[in-house]
């Protein structure tokens, strides 16, 4: 079949939409038709390269080639073919991406940890996640790679179950499209990872479309002070909206207040979600956190930088810890659905993280909207 | 095809052997040739009708043996491949097997049924009728048809006969101390009741650490075999074991008692509770009879002692993960499977084995098949 699709073709490019050419679903694969895709930073993170293994390790990681990759992995849309066998999805399905595909066979999977799936580790390499083999294919016959295996910025794709979450019918795609990534990753990197407690001290660095969800899941998680932090004032005003106690619109400025306000106790989480995460802003945010507090970092870092900013004889003698996450450490066929019936019980904000919604045909100027400070969230809506 | 299967045909009654028709494996379901089963306790409740289910059923949920057929969709399963069966089913895609709970996994609704997952139907009968199979497994036969839910692949290098052992009893032992007790270095454990189940917790407790094991079962045979698998203490009944506890202890008590014996008894509780000290925690993994509703303990316990009293099934362990994980400490010489296995039987033997067990002669006796 053909499908409108948005593509990088290599760094630093625009977003290009092409006609691409669809195979047919072959086992455990369905076609989904994405009617709503989040517009994320780590798909700006392929085109600045932020994301993007150094060429000196595609031969190591089985690459040839990393472009051209169909962008997206944001999104929920409708099931409009099966292939052979499938029986846990149906044509008329609604469903929700997962960055991360969860097989529920493997030690992770088994363990509550389905965010680390062992069928992640393919997550850049080109072709399905089921045999290899590709099914999405250029105007000049040559494939293309989709976006953690979901390029939910082409209208229609070849996906595997794998990568799949069915979800009510009854729930926007829009609020769903949002939950399968940076809601959950938000969300749960301030719960299930920095295990938020009542009356703590939280303080969250980037109040993104990730950040946003970070002040969420901490003031439900029943933290007494949030403080936001990001040098947009517009996204600042945003987070008092979402939960946050205070604002500063940089960790220097923040550092004095969070010192006063805790009675030099300082934060007992600090969660790292900004744009890009250098190593040198480590040491900022770390600063801010008390003794045996809790850092996680969520924020994509470039991938080939080696080296952070942190004072390892304050991290010793006050007790401090260092976690990463991914997807929030929550588990995709639980915690999707879950955080969407929060949103159904009122107790999640959803709608309000949308500043835009944009048609597929506009996606430079989402982007440019994004890079410019000016949306929590756009949104790709297809019809 | 023909096979040969052990049918309870009415409560009260002995195992029968005989021919049975199995039809072929339906989509999702695989086709096994069994090589051993474990002869646990949870069969005899069966018989006893502590456990009500549906019967004529074809016993046994102990099993591992070798894929002979797959059935339409199955694409990780092969034939030649090596299989335990968890005795819960885990599909891996229900919210309690996304967050590492597989032992709660909603396909276990289907088990009381004893028909397959996918339609409710069943592909083994005899005498002109369906039967069920317990655990939805039927392991005491030579051959029998299983959801792939059910199937854990396990290297082809395991011995079968003590590999089976893993599908229920030892992961179940085993992850009460590790899982459901939490036994952490230092603690002193009590284990009332050392069979196949029992013998496992004291494994489970040594290698976590536990300063102190204390055994408690009726049977000499036993408590010299706990001895063996890491108990530093043992004694006859609950009694005997208040006062054993209450001096090793200095009167601190047990921080972890874990509940494991041939059936539980509700009036037996508060002498349980009475064995933890503060904030000690009684795990109840042995079964209760099914219509029981009482349970004798003292509340104030609870309150002033902050005691727990938790259940736990399949040791709160997830069957994909725990199988192959107990397996691989097999292999490095952590777990005994070989030591659990008294006595070995051909499936007619079936019956010889159930009194051995109820006369207290088997920590686990294993149906081996040829």
């Amino acid at each position: 079949m053909k499908s409108k699709a948005a593509m990088i073709h290599g760094l630093n490019q625009e977003w290009s939409v092409e006609e691409i050419d669809i195979q047919a679903p072959k086992k455990n694969e369905v076609i989904v038709h994405w009617r709503a895709a989040g517009m994320c930073h780590s798909d700006e993170h392929l085109v600045t390269g932020d994301m993007v293994p150094p060429q000196e390790y595609w031969e190591f990681m089985g690459l040839k080639d990393f472009f051209p990759m169909i962008g997206g992995h944001e999104g929920a849309g409708v099931v409009v073919e099966v292939g052979p066998d499938v029986t846990d999805l149906a044509v008329g399905d609604h469903v929700s991406a997962s960055f991360v595909p969860s097989c529920g066979r493997c030690r992770y999977c088994s363990t509550g940890r389905q965010n680390l799936c062992d069928l992640g580790s393919q997550t850049f390499i080109g072709g399905m996640i089921t045999d290899g083999t590709h099914r999405h294919f250029q105007k000049n016959g040559e494939p293309v790679t989709l976006m953690a295996k979901l390029g939910t910025f082409s209208e229609y794709a070849c996906v595997a179950t794998n990568s799949l979450i069915k979800i009510d019918k009854d729930i926007p795609l829009e609020a769903a499209a949002l939950v399968s990534c940076g809601v959950a990753t938000g969300w749960g990197s301030a719960t299930a990872r920095a295990q938020t407690k009542p009356g703590d001290t939280v303080v969250v660095v980037g109040v993104g479309g990730i950040g946003m969800n970070a002040v969420q899941g901490a003031k439900m998680a029943g933290a007494k002070r949030i403080i936001a932090i990001d040098p947009v004032e517009f996204k600042r005003e945003k987070a008092m909206e979402f939960g946050a106690t205070h604002t500063f619109s940089s960790m220097a400025e923040a550092l004095p207040a969070v010192m006063e306000m805790t009675w030099g106790q300082l934060a007992d989480r600090v969660i790292m979600t900004p744009g890009v995460l250098h190593g040198e802003m480590m040491g900022e945010g770390m600063s801010l956190a008390g003794k045996g507090s809790t850092v996680v970092v969520t924020a994509i870092s470039p991938m080939t930088s080696t080296t952070a900013s942190i004072n390892l004889f304050e991290l010793a003698m006050w007790q401090k810890e260092v976690k990463g996450t991914i997807f929030g450490s929550l588990n995709p066929r639980a915690d999707i659905p879950a955080l969407l019936d929060m949103y159904r019980s009122g107790t999640l904000k959803l709608d309000e993280l949308i500043t835009k919604r944009y048609p597929l045909d506009q996606i430079n100027e989402g982007y440019r909207a994004m890079r410019d400070g000016e949306n929590i969230r756009g949104v790709i809506v297809n019809g | 095809m023909k096979t040969q299967a052990a049918i309870l045909w009415e409560v009260g009654a002995p195992w029968s052997v005989e021919e049975i028709d199995l039809d072929p494996p339906g989509p999702g379901e695989v086709l096994v040739k069994l090589a051993a089963s474990g002869m646990c306790h949870s069969d005899e409740h069966l018989v006893t009708g502590d456990l009500p289910f549906a019967l004529p059923m074809i016993g046994g949920h102990e099993g591992a043996g070798v894929v002979m057929e797959v059935g339409v969709g199955v694409s990780w399963l092969a034939p030649g491949d090596h299989v335990v069966f968890g005795f819960i089913p885990s599909c891996g895609r229900c919210p309690s097997c996304s967050r590492g709970h597989q032992n709660l996994c909603d396909l276990g609704a289907k088990m009381g049924g004893g028909r397959q997952i996918t339609d409710g139907t069943a592909r083994h009968h005899a005498r002109g009728q369906d039967l069920s199979l317990m655990c939805i497994l039927g392991t005491f036969a030579h051959h029998t048809v299983v959801n792939e839910a059910s199937c854990i692949k396990i290297d082809n290098d395991i011995p079968l006969d003590r590999a089976c052992l893993t599908g229920c009893g030892v992961v179940t032992g085993w992850g009460s101390s590790v899982y459901a007790a939490e036994v952490a270095p230092g603690d002193t454990v009590a284990v009332a009741g050392v069979g196949g189940i029992g013998a496992n917790a004291l494994q489970g407790a040594k290698l976590a650490g536990a300063k102190r094991i204390i055994a408690i079962d009726p049977v000499e045979f036993k408590r010299e075999k706990a001895m063996e698998l890491g108990a530093t203490h043992t004694a006859s009944s609950m009694t005997e074991a208040v006062e054993l506890i209450g001096q090793i202890t200095w009167g601190q008590m047990a921080n972890k008692v874990i509940m494991t014996m041939g059936v539980g008894s509700g009036e037996l509780i508060g002498q349980a509770m009475a064995l933890a000290g503060k904030r000690g925690r009684v795990v109840v993994t042995n079964l209760h009879p099914a219509l029981e509703s009482s349970v004798t303990m003292s509340g104030l316990d609870l309150t002033l002692y902050e005691k727990q009293l938790v259940g736990s099934l399949f040791g709160s362990g997830n069957p994909r993960a725990d199988i192959p994980k107990l397996l691989n400490l097999y292999r490095d010489g952590l777990l005994d499977l070989d030591g659990l296995i008294t006595r070995r039987y051909p499936l007619e033997g079936v019956n010889d084995g159930y009194q051995d067990m109820r006369d207290g002669k088997n920590i686990r006796g294993v149906l081996v098949y040829d």
